[in-house]
């Protein structure tokens, strides 16, 4: 049964088994026979860095220049996409939890149990005899971990919100400014429209079917560049930082957002400035 | 002439024009901001790194300080051989750990900071003196608060649980002689300092002559990264970190913001000039047969760009404090958010105002208003005079 993943500074001494087998020194681990050494599971960026393989042994050691133990690769393991390990560049190997407690020293200690219940009920009732009972430890709720090892990411979240909010603002300025120009450029057309007795409601539904036009096809646009955007995102920060993790999620809801807003922002600017221009004599507009 | 005539040209669409500023100066606030973002976290690790004088950090080989648990052996005689060295002003030696202050039926915890309080600098005394003695300690607002204690009254407090036993292990009564404000933690996080020797004391055989980090002030005139080289070279047990290095670490890991900063900072950029951009060219279009008579009666070509590049350089201008105000006041909000990162140094700053950043910033804004203005003015002072004089006349 493999335990807990140590982190950090589990000094690993490389050996690569076909070339310096007979380099390494086999040590008979507390319990084992000789000659048979444990098995450890490294993650793919250690296996990758270090050249290692399923078979390879490395001898692992708790400090540099302490006698360590000479393990076998069992496996190599993908790390799961957990946005909290992503600035952190260690490697790490998973190792039996009796392995690890003796070569660290640690005696028969752990640092945390995982205690799985059979409902929400019998979770509040461990939690609580434990805490009632126990000594020199806590029990927690796995929810309540997650909210607490989530702050994180929930200041982040925050801060994307914000960010979000004042290109939004931005957006909506240069959106309405475009949309003035646009319908501003047409005055003339407008202007001999309303001079062949075409009514200022239907001037303006046409402009307005335009902005509509423009902001569908704009959005569309929008939502293609968002998702080349995030698909660069994606596969530039997955390389940076070595993880499978999605940095980038371009969801329905976003998406649906986005095409909202552009549309209501698209409308709202297109009447704004049509009104403007039906409410100017058309003379004016000829410039007379 | 030709400033009376952009502004007249200006002036003449006044609600283009506003609608022009206020988008150059959202795009300028939101420029300003990256460009804070993407130079004042660095700036800022940088001053809380260099505010105690420390140049180096040693740490267990292959760490940053305090990043793990590990911890240096035969720490007592690393940093005596480190201040036997003659470019050494100061060696302050740092030991983490946790201290347990029984309340009522439970425990407060916190972090505890292992120092020899004569040279340390992990801290600023607030109130109270410094521990002389070993059975004193220096704790922060938030620790004494949890405690209900203040300055002259005692504690008790334990640095681990023995569970066979069930009782509190290394367990001693500390005077609390000072109220602290440490540098390198979080404000809200309960910490307290007190004499290497009784912290390790407390924590039993495990951590004797043990340090977490040694931080080393060089004396004034000696090149940090070669004696940061000499000390890695002399000591292959330990990591020495300069502050350079530090920063290296740091940019590593926060090389999301700074790219984030990039690429918004680009896009405000390009949005504001393509707004510019696109305002002075219809602001062109519209007064074609303007230009040609102008250019009909003698004014020169480059009269005629000059005073279209000025009208794009006066939007970005005229926006441009603006941008920057409204840009000071959203990265505070910004910097709000981003200063309850958990575990987050109270000094550190994601948004710190330079004047380098408000130049910088206003450096590409001017740059982006004059290249907004090269493509229409040029086009504007290239028409043919006689067929656009009769296309304007002819309609």
């Amino acid at each position: 049964m493999i335990f807990r993943t140590i982190l950090l500074l589990l000094v690993v001494a490389l050996h690569a088994s076909s070339a310096q087998e007979g380099a390494t020194r086999v040590i008979a681990l507390r319990g084992r026979p000789q000659g048979s050494p444990r098995s450890i599971a490294i993650d793919s960026r250690l296996a990758a860095d270090a050249a290692l393989r399923v078979g390879d042994r490395v001898v692992i050691a708790a400090a540099p220049g302490e006698p360590g133990d000479t393990v076998v690769v069992a496996g190599v393991v993908q790390r799961r996409a957990d946005p909290a390990e992503i600035a952190r560049g260690e490697y790490r190997i998973r190792l039996h939890l009796g392995q690890l407690q003796a070569l660290l020293g640690y005696g028969d200690r752990v640092d945390r149990f995982a205690v799985g219940t059979r409902s929400p009920a019998a979770t509040t009732d461990a939690v609580a005899r434990i805490n009632a009972t126990a000594f020199g430890f806590r029990a927690h709720r796995s929810a309540d971990v997650a909210v607490e090892t989530s702050k994180t990411f929930a200041v982040v979240s925050r801060f994307h919100r914000a960010i979000g909010v004042i290109t939004i603002v931005a957006s909506a300025i240069f959106l309405l400014c475009i949309m003035l120009l646009k319908v501003d450029e047409r005055r003339r057309d407008v202007a001999a429209l309303r001079l062949m007795g075409i009514s200022a409601p239907t001037i303006v539904r046409s402009v307005v079917l335009e902005a509509s036009a423009i902001a569908v096809l704009g959005s569309l646009v929008g939502v293609g560049v968002g998702l080349t955007a995030s698909w660069i995102v994606n596969r530039h920060y997955q390389g940076v930082y070595r993880t499978p993790l999605r940095f980038s999620l371009v969801t329905g809801d976003i998406v649906l957002l986005a095409v909202a807003l552009s549309l209501v922002l698209g409308i709202a600017a297109g009447w704004v400035a049509a009104m403007r221009l039906v409410r100017t004599p058309p003379l004016a507009l000829f410039g007379r | 002439m030709i400033i009376t005539l952009a502004f007249a040209s200006l002036v003449r669409h006044r609600a283009r024009t506003a609608l022009a500023i206020l988008g150059v100066a959202v795009s300028s606030a939101m420029l300003l901001d990256m460009v804070m973002l993407s130079s004042g976290m660095r700036e800022s690790f940088r001053g809380l790194l260099l505010s105690q004088g420390f140049q180096l950090r040693i740490a267990p080989k292959g760490t940053l300080p305090f990043d793990t648990e590990a911890t240096i052996r035969d720490a007592d005689s690393l940093v005596a051989l480190i201040r036997a060295r003659p470019g050494v002003q100061a060696v302050s030696p740092v030991l983490g750990g946790q201290l347990h202050f029984p309340l009522g039926s439970g425990a407060v915890t916190a972090a505890a900071l292992g120092v020899e309080p004569a040279v340390q600098g992990d801290y600023e005394l607030v109130a109270g003196r410094n521990p002389t003695s070993a059975n004193e300690i220096v704790a922060n607002d938030a620790l004494l608060r949890a405690l209900g204690r203040t300055v002259g009254d005692t504690v008790r407090a334990a640095a681990g649980y023995d569970a066979q036993l069930r009782a509190l292990s290394g367990e001693r009564v500390l005077r609390v002689v000072g109220r602290v404000r440490f540098i390198y933690l979080a404000l809200e996080q309960r910490a307290a300092a007190l004499p290497i020797g009784t912290l390790r004391a407390m924590s039993g055989p495990e951590l004797e002559s043990r340090a977490s980090v040694a931080m080393v002030r060089l004396r004034s005139g000696v090149d940090v990264e070669r004696e940061r080289a000499e000390l890695e070279r002399l000591l292959p047990r330990v990591t020495v970190i300069s502050t350079t290095k530090a920063l290296e670490q740091v940019d590593e890991r926060l090389s999301y913001f700074r790219q984030l900063a990039v690429i918004l900072g680009a896009v405000s950029l390009v949005v504001g000039f393509l707004l510019v951009t696109t305002l002075v060219t219809v602001s062109v279009n519209e007064r074609i047969g303007e230009i040609a008579v102008m250019r009909a009666i003698g004014v020169r070509r480059w009269r005629i760009v000059a005073q279209i590049v000025l009208e794009a350089a006066a939007i970005m201008l005229v926006a441009a404090p603006l941008g920057l105000a409204l840009g000071l006041v959203t990265a505070r909000y910004l910097n709000s958010i981003l200063a309850r990162f958990p575990g987050l140094p109270e000094r550190i700053d994601f948004f710190l105002f330079q004047p380098s950043a408000a130049w910088t910033a206003l450096g590409l804004l001017a740059a982006c208003g004059v290249l907004a203005g090269v493509y229409p003015s040029w086009r504007g002072a290239s028409l043919p005079i006689a067929t656009t004089m009769r296309q304007e006349a002819v309609g």
